[in-house]
């Protein structure tokens, strides 16, 4: 079975860093479905939340190779069920200013963006940026929403996890 | 007069000062623009440097250096073209676990990134095969960067380690300290096993019926022979390896069967593919050329695999009794708590019964090569033997018998051809009284065949063998096997002459083309302690053979 698992690498942050991951990710054949890497609260020490594909036993030598790199201090297989996940989204919509059904198309897209908990970031020149924050499911549904109307561009990160506890 | 730990020198010379305070003998390299600060230094240093005549070479020297010393070889090169001449002598040394420090230097820091002259991206090109690598920016990264390099080739699962030496950094002075220790969060080998994995291992060793042994090169990288023999002789369990887990175990020890894998034996491959029900692998990677096939291997078997290398557990194999350490620790403890058995008859009467048939590429007169080899393996006295890669490679693996001749040196996990000749002349550079032999073929040597005058020059004891058969053997037998017989681009042609080769580089040639001939001219080779090639036309010598066999 090809299931998906996020797993988190606790890196030294020296240069080549990202290189030498992706490097390995690919080089192994690894199927990554996205990558978010970012600092930490401790100076030098970055983390990288990486969703795969694969079995069990793709898993294990993901999270070995990764630990044998030397900069890499832990790699954790992150259990959905005991971890947080947050996605992060900003999309640009254009809707029609000219006529009554204009301002309705920008209600609209208001009422979404209220009711999914997001925040209008700008808007102008018949144009919004709204930004969304939440699960994978969340993401996914606010896009579907937003489908029916004039998406001009959109950008996503990956995932960011936390075990609990 | 001493300085304390801090010194005011150029990048060069503290590079050159660890080199020695490392016990470095020698350097392996190629100069360039880049790099040539570096040779400079090493002018009147305890480090001699010695000159190949390409980076491939250089970085199979190394390999061939470390092999027999037990310590990181080192190879300089320059940047650009440099850097990638060693790539392949890298891969061949992280396959094989075999602990280089590669040292490179790069174009000036203000130019990199805009494709100056002899500019590659050295860093991420020698990433992936590189168990660390670095680019150094700055001087104040250059102590730590080295003891790093020096400390990661040659621990835990041993590898190589490159660092890129800006060329403005190494002719700039720094306040170096010399001090300075490197602190690896992320770099911990577990050295010695669980215990609670090796009594788990003991137990299941003691209730198996029809256990075994499969050694591999790890037993030697950690010099654990003498361990691994008590272990054998107390638990008297028979004994399969890999291609690298040669000379380990004499073979005529009566508990070794053989060697398992494409061109093993086939008794060993029916013993770990369904005979036994408990394998012990020990320091192997269970590679697919030594497991063949998916579910080939193992099928009635437990397996219970040691390894310093924790991602090699399980890669391949599915692991019953995993044991992550170093071989020769681990087996210590192990040796400690194991019962003594007594003596396997049982083992000697079975093998008595049974045919341990070489699995060896065998058309076009390939018989003489046994002979050859055999003829090799008489001289009684030590040598540092190395192979090239093709067929001459599988049959030296299996011939090449005397234990003063082993562990072979061979490329195995790359198969690099144009390994053999660099890497024996790097075996001659860790051991100086000692004769080396260079076991090639036709195609593998003209791979390298440039570093001969490496040789000369140095008037290294030097005997290669080229088994000359005008063609590319394994090439022309896969052509047999897998495509229908139609042959191409495997000819070789009769044009080279050897023996003028030899001596047009100031070394002596030898043309053996009758199997009288075999083992007086190899003999002679290896008593004149002089650079010498010989050419064994393998035809003309079958021919003979077949003549004398008639005649009689």
């Amino acid at each position: 079975m090809r299931e998906r698992h996020i797993i988190s690498l606790e890196v030294e942050d020296k240069p080549g860093v990202l290189s030498r991951i992706s490097t390995l990710f690919s080089r192994r054949g690894f199927n990554v479905d996205s990558l978010t890497v970012g600092h930490t609260h401790i100076p030098g020490i970055s983390r990288f939340t990486i969703v795969v594909r694969g079995d069990g036993e793709v898993l294990e030598q993901i999270r070995k190779q990764s630990q044998k790199l030397i900069q890499v201090l832990t790699a954790t297989d992150l259990d959905p069920a005991q971890s947080v996940m947050r996605e992060f989204a900003i999309v640009k919509l254009a809707h029609s200013t000219k006529d009554e059904k204009g301002n309705e198309e920008a209600k609209a897209i208001n009422e979404i963006v209220d009711f999914y908990g997001g925040r209008m970031l700008d808007s102008g020149h018949g144009q919004l940026i709204v930004e969304f924050s939440g699960s994978e499911k969340k993401i996914e549904k606010v896009f579907e929403q937003l489908q029916s109307y004039k998406v001009l561009e959109s950008i996503r990160t990956g995932k960011l996890g936390m075990k609990i506890g | 007069m001493d300085l304390g730990a801090q010194q005011e020198l150029t990048g060069a010379e503290a590079l050159v000062k660890i080199l020695e305070e490392k016990g470095v003998e020698v350097l392996f390299g190629y100069p360039g623009g880049a790099n040539l600060p570096i040779f400079d230094a090493l002018i009147g240093s305890k480090v001699q440097p010695v000159l190949s005549r390409h980076e491939q070479g250089s970085i199979h020297m190394a390999e061939g250096y470390a092999r027999v010393k037990h310590a990181p070889g080192v190879v300089l090169a320059t940047s650009g073209p440099g850097a990638t001449n060693l790539v392949t002598g890298l891969a061949d040394a992280l396959l094989d676990s075999i602990p280089i420090v590669a040292l490179t230097g790069q174009i000036p820091r203000e130019n990199i990134g805009t494709d100056a002259f002899q500019e590659v991206d050295c860093f991420n090109i020698t990433m992936p095969v590189t168990k660390h690598n670095e680019l150094i920016r700055n001087n104040s990264e250059l102590v730590l960067a080295l003891e790093t390099a020096f400390y990661v080739a040659n621990t835990g699962r041993k590898g190589p380690c490159l660092i890129d030496f800006p060329v403005d950094l190494l002719a700039a002075k720094f306040p170096f300290d010399f001090d300075e220790r490197p602190n690896l969060p992320g770099y911990k080998p577990t050295t010695k096993g669980n215990i609670g994995q090796i009594k788990k291992a003991i137990k299941a060793i003691k209730n198996a019926e029809r256990p075994i042994v499969l050694i591999g090169g790890g037993i030697v990288l950690s010099r654990a022979i003498p361990e691994l023999l008590e272990f054998v002789r107390k638990s008297q369990l028979p004994v399969v390896r890999t291609l690298l887990g040669t000379g380990v175990i004499p073979v005529d020890d009566p508990l070794y069967i053989g060697m398992i894998g494409t061109h093993g034996n086939q008794l060993a491959n029916d013993i770990v593919q369904k005979e036994a029900d408990l394998i012990v692998a020990i320091g192997t990677k269970l590679g697919n050329r030594s497991t063949v096939a998916k579910g080939m291997f193992a099928q009635n078997a437990k397996l219970i695999h040691l390894d310093i290398d924790p991602a090699e557990i399980g890669k391949i194999q599915k692991v019953d009794i995993p044991i992550v350490g170093d071989v020769k620790e681990t087996l210590q403890i192990i040796n400690e708590r194991i019962d003594e058995k007594p003596i396997r008859e049982d083992v000697v009467a079975w093998k008595k019964g049974k045919k341990i048939e070489h699995m060896l590429p065998t058309s076009d007169n390939a018989e003489v090569l046994e002979v050859v080899l055999k003829a090799l393996s008489q001289m009684d006295q030590k040598l540092h033997v190395t192979t090239d890669v093709g067929r001459h490679q599988m049959w030296a693996n299996h011939y090449c018998t005397n234990p003063k001749h082993l562990p072979l040196i061979t490329s195995a996990g790359l198969g690099t051809m144009g390994f053999g000749l660099p890497a024996a002349i790097g075996a001659w550079f860790a051991d100086r009284g000692t004769t080396v032999v260079n076991v090639s073929g036709d195609g593998s040597f003209m791979m390298n065949m440039q570093e001969f005058l490496v040789a000369v020059e140095h008037q290294i004891p030097i005997v290669v063998m080229i088994i000359n058969d005008q063609r590319l053997s394994m090439i022309r037998e896969l052509q047999n096997m897998k495509y229908g017989e139609r042959h191409t681009v495997h000819d070789l042609g009769k044009s080279m002459d050897y023996i003028k080769f030899a001596e047009s580089m100031g070394g002596t040639g030898y043309e053996v083309h009758h199997q009288e001939m075999i083992f007086p001219i190899i003999n002679k080779a290896i008593a004149s302690r002089k650079p010498c090639i010989i050419d064994f036309d393998i035809a003309k010598i079958a021919n003979s053979a077949h003549l004398k066999a008639l005649g009689s």
